[in-house]
């Protein structure tokens, strides 16, 4: 451990490709948690994870302050998330939800904590997309609302206005669940 | 050679009996599930129907609807008599080449409110089947949308985009309202930016399950 | 984090924020990828190329205004062309998913115009024995059908992830699924 984000990009951009494979192992599981839950299905977020580590390497020489690496990726990621997003849904599968690796989950552990999971992946796929997104980066990746400005392009109102729709239409959509 | 004085009541008998059967044969046997007098009555609007060159299966779902739903024969009747209408309207207004899956989507189409000079304008400018236009108009006027503001981006938008663009023109219309945008300006606002991106994404279409 | 008492929505951003572990098998393949491509190494044609791709105000002149907006019009022109030959409508069908979450149900079936709304017709699934959700495919051609789903044989339930049918005569929820051939 060590080595700052910045090091390791300033030996990528000398010419060191090896260093960009700390700099993948490092983000992999975060940007993953990110992606997997935008897009609902886990193949398409190691497809898009991949694209985005790959897209992120090709314009690392534009990378400006590679202090904020972390938070640049992050925004190539959002970005890749949206298009392969719209591209899913112009698919016509509207709602990000993936059967078959459902029936290939383990069985429910006792404390019903998988049909749990099923419910949660449900409720998270029936938001909006803008809506996910704004849920996701404030409540699970426990962003500011600046940095979500900068990493959407969106007002801080806008995304305040988001997020807040996104816990209303949760909180009913979950209340819906509960009652069939 | 002199027939018998039963002879003609015979033929006439049987020639009732045989047209009864028929009539009876007539009737989709899958209307069993209606009590008899509602049966009778959805069998001559089918029967109606045929003989307009309407389709016949719409109206027999929304009997089979009813009884399923358990709704009283009288409210069945009903609803199978408006959809009749609201087909025949459709048909003079998209022209007797339309088929039945448009019909259907043009009589609900109507019942939202288009207007039949809608539904021509719409088959002059597509060369497509109408259905999902069509039953994207309704959609969004199911949403809150003003019908006019409805009709209008989807005829602008009808003649060249597929059916898969026009879902999710609507969706993103869908998302901007539940993201508290007006209905009109949110789907002004979805038809420019479906516009731009029809050619960008003519790619290939995929084959995975769709979702309503 | 939350500004008002949010037991569910709390427990399932909770829930999100646990770790997820990507296969590590990702790294070579970014690896793999990235091997194929020029270094990036920083140059001064790349800060350069940075300065010119930097996003600005734009000013437009009145006279500019009027440029774009011919350029949109013939746009929305070329976009209004009129109809060619008419297009046969496809006969295919393709597979359509529906699902609903109903963790109290002891079944569930798919009734609507596509099967003769016969309830016994298409009885619906748990993805998994003890889930939440109830889940079918079924094969649809291009059309516009009405459809509820009957949770134990008594409630009808609207599908809350599709259009409603506004032309329900008969007092219970329908939703609305379109089929497009395009």
């Amino acid at each position: 451990m060590g080595t700052s984000d910045a090091a390791l990009v300033r030996r990528v951009q000398t010419g060191d490709t090896r260093a960009y494979a700390d700099l993948v192992a490092r983000y992999r599981d975060r940007l993953g948690r990110y992606a997997l839950h935008m897009l609902g299905n886990r193949e398409d977020a190691e497809e898009v994870l991949q694209d985005a580590f790959v897209r992120a390497y090709r314009s690392l020489a534009s990378c400006d302050d590679p202090e904020r690496f972390g938070a640049w990726l992050y925004g190539i990621l959002v970005n890749r998330c949206r298009t392969a997003g719209a591209r899913a849904a112009r698919r016509a599968q509207r709602f990000v939800y993936d059967p078959t690796a459902l029936e290939r989950a383990p069985s429910a552990a006792p404390d019903g904590r998988t049909e749990w999971e099923d419910v949660v992946r449900w409720a998270l796929a029936r938001l909006p997309p803008e809506s996910r997104e704004a849920f996701l980066l404030k409540h699970v990746e426990d962003l500011e609302y600046e940095d979500m400005a900068r990493l959407t392009g969106a007002g801080v109102s806008a995304l305040k206005m988001r997020v807040k729709r996104a816990r209303e239409q949760l909180r009913a959509i979950l209340k819906e669940a509960e009652r069939v | 050679m002199r027939g018998s004085p039963w002879s003609g009541a015979a033929c006439l008998l049987a020639a009732t009996l045989v047209t009864g059967t028929m009539a009876a044969q007539q009737i989709d046997p899958r209307l069993d599930r209606l009590d008899a007098v509602t049966r009778s009555i959805v069998g001559a609007l089918v029967d109606s129907a045929v003989a307009a060159a309407l389709p016949t299966e719409p109206l027999i779902q929304r009997a089979l609807e009813g009884a399923t739903k358990r709704a009283t024969g009288e409210v069945i009747v009903a609803a199978v008599r408006r959809l009749a209408q609201d087909l025949a309207h459709a048909r003079d207004a998209l022209g007797g080449t339309a088929s039945p899956g448009e019909l259907t989507a043009g009589a609900a189409a109507l019942r939202a409110g288009a207007s039949p000079a809608f539904l021509t304008e719409l088959r002059r400018t597509r060369r497509e089947p109408l259905i999902v236009p069509l039953a994207v108009l309704t959609d969004l006027v199911a949403s809150g949308v003003p019908v006019d503001s409805a009709a209008h981006a989807v005829v602008a938008l009808a003649s060249r985009t597929r059916d898969a663009d026009l879902i999710e023109f609507r969706r993103a219309v869908e998302r901007d309202i539940a993201l508290g945008a007006p209905p009109a300006a949110a789907t002004a606002a979805a038809a420019g930016l479906t516009a731009q991106s029809v050619d960008v994404n003519a790619g290939a279409r995929q084959q995975r399950p769709g979702r309503p | 984090m939350f500004d008002q008492p949010d037991d569910a929505v709390e427990r399932m951003a909770r829930h999100l924020r646990q770790p997820v572990r990507i296969d590590p098998a990702l790294d070579e393949r970014v690896m793999r990828a990235i091997a194929t491509l020029p270094t990036p190494v920083r140059s001064t044609a790349g800060v350069a190329w940075s300065w010119l791709t930097r996003p600005r105000r734009l000013t437009l002149t009145p006279l500019g205004m009027v440029a774009a907006a011919a350029a949109l019009a013939a746009v929305v022109l070329l976009y209004r062309r009129g109809p060619g030959p008419p297009v046969l409508p496809r006969t295919d069908t393709r597979p359509f998913q529906f699902v609903l979450v109903a963790p109290r149900a002891t079944r569930v079936s798919l009734v609507g115009d596509f099967n003769d709304w016969d309830a016994t017709r298409t009885p619906m699934r748990r993805v998994r024995a003890t889930s939440s959700l109830w889940s079918t495919l079924i094969p649809l051609a291009p059309g516009r059908y009405r459809y509820s789903f009957l949770v134990d044989g008594a409630h009808w339930r609207a599908d809350p992830a599709a259009p409603a049918a506004r032309d329900d005569e008969f007092g219970t929820p329908s939703s609305v699924v379109t089929v497009g051939g395009s």
